[in-house]
């Protein structure tokens, strides 16, 4: 676990991720590792909680994308809660919510998810 | 990876102009500079793939720029440069008004930085930089790569709209400064001011007028002046003069009734200009006369209400420096005050002389003498300074001989407590002193000094207790010698003088044994000490005691001065109640004993005051008549029609040990009527019967029970 990645838990077969600052390259990168690792053991239900990340490049999104290209593979499912409206809104914007689902929170996302 | 999942050029395009549009939005919503900066920076990396970077701020009035903000960049390697708008990079930006690439290697600034490209736009503030967006290299998926012109270009619109907020928030920023300062000095001063609007509201009012309004801020904001001063009119048609006039009006000493507050005040409104030089409004400013009178009272302390006020009428009075002139000084000093405050704890110290000072001061003001200091147990007071008075040394000794008669009283109540007395040596001279305002401007004393105020001080001290002593220049400068009684004394040696100094002392009348006087201090003592528990011995027994001895002392034709005598013991008979009820008796007639030898009551009297003391412990066994009458009087409520009233009173008391029984009562009662008998011929013809009656009562209800 990097600065980045700050809490990794496993709730009813689902990863949650919990993340801190600039969701860049580096961030990205970061996340996509986790969710390799976690996909070998047969994990493939993934929550990101961004509460602690205020900002988020393209170069972050594309990873996020690729993550989402390896999940379809599987069946697998992304999901994100607790966004700031900006990194909500950039994420819109890329398209990313074609492909993957914001929640409003934790609870609400292991309901649906 | 499907078409679905890239993202588009066109994505990016619009997610830079959704962001510009945020951030030009979003920029003047900002009321903090701090906050704002972060945001742009935050925003700006977002948006242009930085991996970090930061903004540096100019510092007012320098050249010199600092970080204000930075975004995932230890800017710990930076510290240490100086960002000067005149060199580097940042003065390129200053004359290409547009974002350029930094090459970081070879930067002035940043090449201590691990980066490896850069991105900087100008902050204008009107045409001076006001700072700079700095950004580090951009991320891709390949990894970093330099910023392409497009980013330069997006930055130089970030930059502008930022430039543009940065300027307002700025101007904001400086308005608010400029009002919050306006509005400290307002609040601080210590005039009350407040203005007046157009429309005759008050619009703005400090912290003292509110004092003086006795209002709370929010019931005067926004009210009319007329409403406000309802019950002050005279201030209303001050203000509406100065509104339809245009003209600075002022006024002296006005009372101002405020909530019941009655405030004097001077006052002073001005019209209110705009810049424009047209009316707007008035101004108010109230000086609150109270704070003067406060420092006029405080000042009073030390000196009298006419120096007070000679000095307050001419300022120069006030003024540093000195002037000769003559002036007579008195000394005083408790003597042995140190031995005799050694045996007490430090609070009674200080109650002692604050209780003796007090007293002292009155008479030093009542004969206009200054009190220049009190320098422990010692008062140095002086005479005809500011202005000199033919009365000066005259004044001076009625001080002293008043200060030494007040003494004998202060002393009474001392001896009362079983104190010892206070006594004081007082030394008065006159000569030439320097006068003035002698020490800093931060702290003045009014004082005297010069061989004179060295003179009095040394006769003070040849002084013994009780004495006044005064050289030959204060008793030549008597206007009316023959009003004192004099005792010439030996001429003293004085160090630094090489005459003798011819000295004298005034007599004046020592304590002599004033029965009066003696019986209101000792029914004031009796008020103050005597437990109200007991119901039966409290002070209406010593009042109706000395009423009753007084009464019989005349039918049994005894001498008036005698009569002083029986009174005397009467006000002491019971006073060792204040201590004990048991052993009353022994204990008044003690106390008796030491407080009548320290009033120099006659000795041979002493004797007779304590027998008639104790010859009231009952069985009563009078020797002489006195001992009778006093011992009548003690019981002679047992015969008189209020027997019952004051007999329930005596029950009461008793039962503060035990509790008595109806029964045990009466007993007791009938018991006691049946020994008892009266001494004297006047009580045995005007109680003995009406004892008797109440005797019969009493048996008949023990009968019935």
């Amino acid at each position: 676990m990097n600065d980045f990645i700050t809490n990794i838990k496993e709730i009813n077969s689902v990863i949650i991720i919990q993340t801190n600052g600039y969701l860049n390259n580096v961030g990205g990168e970061a996340i996509a590792e986790i969710i390799k690792d976690k996909m070998e053991q047969g994990c493939v239900k993934f929550l990101i909680n961004m509460k602690e990340t205020k900002i988020v490049n393209s170069i972050g999104v594309s990873i996020l994308i690729e993550i989402i290209e390896k999940l379809q593979e599987v069946d697998g499912k992304l999901g994100y809660f607790n966004l700031a409206p900006i990194v909500e809104k950039t994420f819109n914007i890329m398209g990313l919510t074609k492909y993957s689902t914001i929640f409003e929170s934790e609870e609400i996302a292991l309901n649906e998810f | 990876m499907t078409s679905d999942l890239n993202i588009t050029d066109l994505q990016l395009k619009y997610l830079e102009l959704e962001t510009l549009l945020d951030i030009t939005n979003d920029l003047n919503s900002f009321e903090d500079i701090q906050v704002l900066i972060q945001e742009i920076l935050v925003k700006s990396c977002g948006l242009l793939n930085a991996n970090s970077g930061l903004i540096l701020v100019e510092d007012s009035n320098s050249d010199i720029l600092h970080i204000e903000a930075n975004f995932n960049l230890d800017i710990s390697i930076l510290r240490g440069i100086l960002f000067k708008k005149n060199r580097g990079v940042l003065k390129e930006i200053i004359n290409s008004r547009k974002a350029l690439s930094i090459n970081i290697k070879n930067d002035l600034y940043f090449s201590k930085t691990l980066c490896k490209f850069g991105l900087i736009a100008p902050l204008f503030d009107k045409n001076s930089l006001a700072g700079a967006i700095v950004l580090f290299d951009k991320e891709s998926r390949k990894g970093i790569e330099s910023f392409s012109d497009s980013d330069s270009n997006m930055l130089s619109a970030l930059a502008a709209q930022a430039s543009i907020a940065y300027t307002n928030i700025k101007l904001i920023k400086n308005i608010k400064e400029a009002k919050t300062f306006n509005e400290n000095v307002m609040q601080s001063i210590a005039t009350g001011v407040f203005t007046t609007n157009l429309m005759g509201e008050i619009n703005h009012i400090n912290k003292t007028a509110l004092n003086i309004i006795n209002q709370e801020r929010e019931q005067i904001i926004g009210n009319h002046y007329e409403y406000i001063f309802d019950s002050n009119q005279h201030i209303n048609r001050l203000i509406s003069k100065c509104e339809q006039d245009s003209i600075t009006i002022s006024e002296s000493q006005v009372n101002l009734q405020c909530n019941e507050k009655i405030t004097t005040v001077n006052i002073s409104v001005s019209p209110l200009m705009s810049d424009f030089e047209m009316p707007i409004g008035t101004v108010v400013a109230m000086e609150d006369l109270s704070s003067i009178n406060k420092l006029k009272s405080t000042f009073k302390k030390y000196v009298s209400t006419q120096i007070v006020d000679q000095l307050l009428e001419n300022d120069e009075l006030l003024n540093l420096g000195g002037q000769e002139q003559n002036a007579t000084i008195l000394f005083s000093d408790i003597r042995g005050f140190t031995s005799l405050s050694e045996n007490m704890k430090p609070s009674e110290v200080v109650e002692t002389l604050n209780d003796y000072f007090n007293q002292m001061i009155e008479i030093i003001f009542k004969y206009n003498g200054i009190l220049d200091k009190i320098i422990g147990d010692e008062l140095m007071v002086i005479y005809g300074v500011p202005n000199s008075n033919e009365n000066d040394s005259e004044n001076a000794v009625r001080t002293a001989i008043e200060m030494q008669e007040k003494l004998i009283e202060f002393n009474l109540e001392r001896f009362l407590y079983q104190k010892k007395p206070i006594k004081v040596g007082i030394g008065i001279n006159r000569g030439s002193v320097i006068s003035g305002n002698i020490g800093s401007s931060h702290q003045m004393d009014f004082t005297v000094i010069g061989d004179s105020v060295n003179l009095a001080s040394r006769l003070c001290s040849h002084a013994q207790p009780g004495e006044i002593i005064i050289s030959d220049n204060v008793w030549k400068d008597l206007i009316n010698q023959n009003f004192f009684i004099s005792k010439k004394l030996k001429p003293i040696k004085v160090k630094g003088k090489e005459k003798p100094i011819i000295i004298k002392e005034i007599l004046y009348d020592k304590w002599k044994f004033n029965y009066d006087f003696v019986f209101i201090k000792l029914e004031d003592y009796l008020l103050k000490n005597l437990s109200e528990n007991y119901t039966y011995h409290s002070i209406d027994h010593f009042r109706d005691v000395v009423y009753q001895v007084e009464r019989i002392a005349k039918k049994e034709k005894i001498k008036k001065d005698l009569i002083n005598d029986i009174k005397l013991a009467a006000w002491l008979h019971d006073i060792g109640y204040i201590w004990s009820p048991y052993q009353h008796e022994k204990i008044s007639a003690n106390y008796a004993e030491i407080l009548l030898k320290s009033l120099k009551y006659p000795e041979s009297k002493i004797k007779m005051i304590k027998g008639m003391i104790l010859a009231t412990q009952l069985p009563q066994k009078p020797k002489n008549i006195l001992e009778e009458i006093i011992c009548d009087a003690d019981l002679d409520y047992l015969g008189r029609s209020d027997y019952t009233e004051i007999s329930d009173k005596l029950r009461m008391e008793l039962e503060l040990d035990t509790k008595i029984t109806d029964l045990k009562w009466l007993r007791i009662q009938e018991n006691f009527l049946k020994s008892h008998r009266y001494f004297t011929t006047t009580s045995q013809k005007q109680r003995t019967k009406n004892k008797h009656k109440q005797l019969k009562k009493i048996e008949s209800k023990l009968k019935s029970m």
